[in-house]
């Protein structure tokens, strides 16, 4: 094994020309850790999704197959009379059939309405033009059958996406949980808290749209704030401020006894959002679908997919490029480097040294350079990485949630009962969209598999870069190159 | 030891050999001289018995086999040392380095030793200090002993030279063929030397010129 010393002796006595080979061969690996790092960031990013991210496949009324009722109903009924459509609560027994499929981690049911404030005055937006509701400062307690207040009934306010992407947030007291179920406990918004100097503990009286129309007592246990502010003149019920967040059996209460055991949708959260397909599927089977949709919302998770996808299929062309790119160079440095020893690769052939030997030698000598270059790019990596990860993450988040954007997301669906699209209204998944995946970040970090990795790419590229400029030792003859 | 049978060599064109029908024989303990004049082919005949090169006629033997049996590699590594005009040292390794690189190369039986390997450079006028130097900061004189010495350190019973006092002057040329002398009689080897100086070639037990193709024994 006297190649092992020959290769230190030349490595150690040429310093000048090792130096630069540690200098492109660092530069070139520096690429490939960070087309790695970058590639391994993107899978964990994936991974990480799943489970941050999250779906929902939602439970809700067959607005189609409704609307087409309506169709057929109005052709044989007379034209003075309006048709109709008949939206179907969802029965929570057939919501509990689903929930209880695999991958299904937590279920949300959502029922909506409107009640009017007796107690309180709720919070009105006027525009220049004047007041929404043409009441003065402090709004108007209205007797129509829409409400000036909004009830959101929900299983929990922690499941409902307007909380679960921090969109609103408690700040005194606490949300509605499933143990409020069939309490009067009611979470109210900020604005409608200090206009009203009500705080966590007071009781305010509202009074139904529907039925007998009865005053009833709610609890105060929990205010929160909404991010968004209404900014036109709307109905007073679609202004945030004015949404109160209840358990969907108190929001079933005011809507009337035939409501009673029934939401106007369900969500189901799937553990595993590469699962919705499957659970939508299965659902389907348990349900009327002449009555019932389940519409699946995984559009947060396949924007980030998408995004780490792009990100990742770059990263392997980083890798793949700047390996082959670096394989080249390097040839072409080992084959000047090899003409210029060829006197020295004569001496050892006619010292009777076998030529696999001399190649191994060279090959040694490469090695010898590349783990210095592992090292050095192990620390340059990152930062090359980082660079380049939280510029691709950026382009490709923005690229996708563009896209996304253009083609329309599935809007979930509307809300019996309620006068707005609810929490899975039009418009509010592209947003939700647009804050997840722009959260999306890569966690780029060098491990030990990284420089595992790194150190295979870079035996493989000292091989190649060995192998492709063997050639000429394998064609050296010694009596040309020693005796001329 | 070394015997060559029928011994032909040409390069395109076999009707103008530079030599044909060589039969000639080198023993152990005897030192070789072959004159002749530029591009008679004797550099081409000693990188034939070097095992540089295949000759395109005849045979070379050693102790009686066949050289093309033996192999070249093997035969380099194990039979035959070769000096060269230009030295041909590892330019990055010092003298001690270039010796211990040979012996290793060539299994020599004291492979590894560094104290014989000092031992021999100094029998050639190479101190430790000298020995330990990059052999690039050695003089011309120096270069070319360290290279007899790497001769000398290995085994090999067969030593070649092509012209190994062509860049040295007068005193370091004698100082040459004297060691050449010693590595024949006193290390019971066999040595030729190419070279196209008569005087060195008088120095030598037996010369032969090669002329018109073929060898003629002078003295």
């Amino acid at each position: 094994m006297n190649f092992f010393k020959r290769a230190w002796l030349n490595v150690w006595a040429k310093k000048g020309r090792s130096v630069l080979l540690i200098l492109v061969s660092s530069a070139i690996l520096m690429f490939v850790l960070a087309g790695l790092l970058i590639r391994s960031a993107a899978v964990k990013a994936t991974d990480q999704a799943k489970a941050d991210v999250g779906a929902t496949v939602t439970l809700s009324a067959n607005r189609q197959a409704a609307f087409k009722k309506m169709q057929s109903s109005s052709s044989s009924t007379s034209k003075s009379s309006r048709p109709k459509m008949t939206l179907t609560p969802v029965k929570l027994s057939d919501a509990t059939k689903i929930s209880q499929l695999s991958n299904v981690k937590s279920t949300n049911v959502t029922s909506s309405t409107t009640v009017n404030a007796k107690s309180y005055d709720v919070v009105s937006t006027s525009t220049g033009m004047g007041s929404s509701n043409g009441g003065g400062p402090g709004g108007m307690k209205s007797s129509a059958s829409t409400g000036d207040t909004q009830i959101d009934g929900v299983t929990a306010t922690s499941l409902t996406t307007a909380f679960s992407n921090s969109q609103s947030k408690i700040t005194k007291g606490r949300g509605i949980t499933a143990a409020d179920k069939n309490t009067n406990n009611v979470v109210i918004e900020k604005d409608l808290a200090s206009q009203n100097d009500l705080t966590v503990g007071d009781t305010i009286t509202v009074k139904e749209t529907a039925g007998d129309k009865a005053k009833v007592k709610l609890k105060i246990v929990g205010i929160y704030k909404a991010s968004s502010t209404s900014t036109s003149a709307s109905p007073m019920s679609a202004d945030p401020a004015n949404t109160m967040y209840t358990s969907y059996t108190l929001a079933n209460t005011f809507k009337g006894s035939k409501y009673a055991n029934t939401a106007d949708s369900v969500t189901f959260n799937i553990s595993n959002p590469a699962k919705v397909s499957s659970v939508k599927k299965a659902g389907k089977q348990l349900i009327n679908t002449s009555k019932y949709a389940l519409s699946t919302d995984d559009a947060s998770y396949q924007t980030v997919k998408a995004s780490m996808a792009n990100v990742k299929s770059f990263a392997n062309k980083i890798v793949w490029l700047v390996a082959i790119a670096g394989t080249i160079i390097l040839a072409l440095i080992v084959i000047l480097m090899i003409r210029e020893r060829r006197f020295e690769i004569g001496v050892l052939l006619s010292l009777g040294e076998a030529r696999w030997k001399i190649m191994a030698q060279f090959f040694t000598e490469m090695l010898m350079v590349i783990v210095v270059a592992v090292a050095i790019a192990g620390a340059g990596g990152k930062f090359v990485g980082d660079q380049l990860g939280s510029q691709l993450v950026s382009q490709s988040t923005t690229t996708q949630t563009t896209a996304t954007s253009s083609t329309g997301q599935p809007g979930g669906s509307g809300q019996p009962g309620g006068t707005r699209g609810g929490a899975g209204g039009p418009g509010s998944t592209n947003a939700t969209t647009s804050a997840k995946a722009a959260d999306t970040d890569l966690d780029i970090s060098v491990s030990a598999v990284d420089l595992a990795e790194l150190g295979g790419f870079g035996l493989a590229i000292t091989f190649l870069s060995i192998m492709i400029a063997s050639g000429g030792i394998l064609r050296l003859e010694p009596k040309k190159v020693l005796i001329s | 030891m070394l015997k060559t049978e029928g011994l032909g060599y040409w390069y395109q064109d076999k009707s103008e050999p530079l030599f044909q029908d060589i039969n000639l024989t080198f023993e152990v303990g005897q030192s070789y001289a072959i004159l002749g004049h530029s591009g008679t082919g004797k550099t081409t005949f000693l990188s034939l018995i070097a095992g540089l090169d295949k000759p395109k006629a005849g045979d070379i033997l050693l102790d009686d086999r066949l050289l093309k049996k033996i192999g070249l590699t093997t035969y380099r590594r194990h039979d035959v040392s070769i000096v060269f005009q230009a030295y041909n040292l590892f330019t990055y390794m010092s003298p001690l380095n270039n010796l211990l690189t040979a012996m290793a190369i060539t299994e020599a039986e004291h492979a590894g030793d560094k104290h014989f390997a000092l031992r021999t450079l100094n029998d050639l006028g190479i101190n430790e200090d000298l020995a330990t130097r990059n052999v690039q900061h050695l003089s011309g004189g120096q270069q070319q002993r360290v290279a007899i010495a790497r001769t000398m350190a290995c085994d090999a019973q067969l030593v070649v030279a092509d012209e190994p006092t062509g860049n040295l002057d007068e005193d370091n040329t004698k100082e040459v063929i004297a060691q050449f002398q010693k590595i024949a009689h006193d290390r019971q080897k066999c040595v030729i030397i190419v070279t196209h100086e008569p005087d060195v070639a008088a120095q030598c037990d037996h010369q032969y010129r090669l002329e018109n193709k073929q060898f003629t024994q002078l003295a």
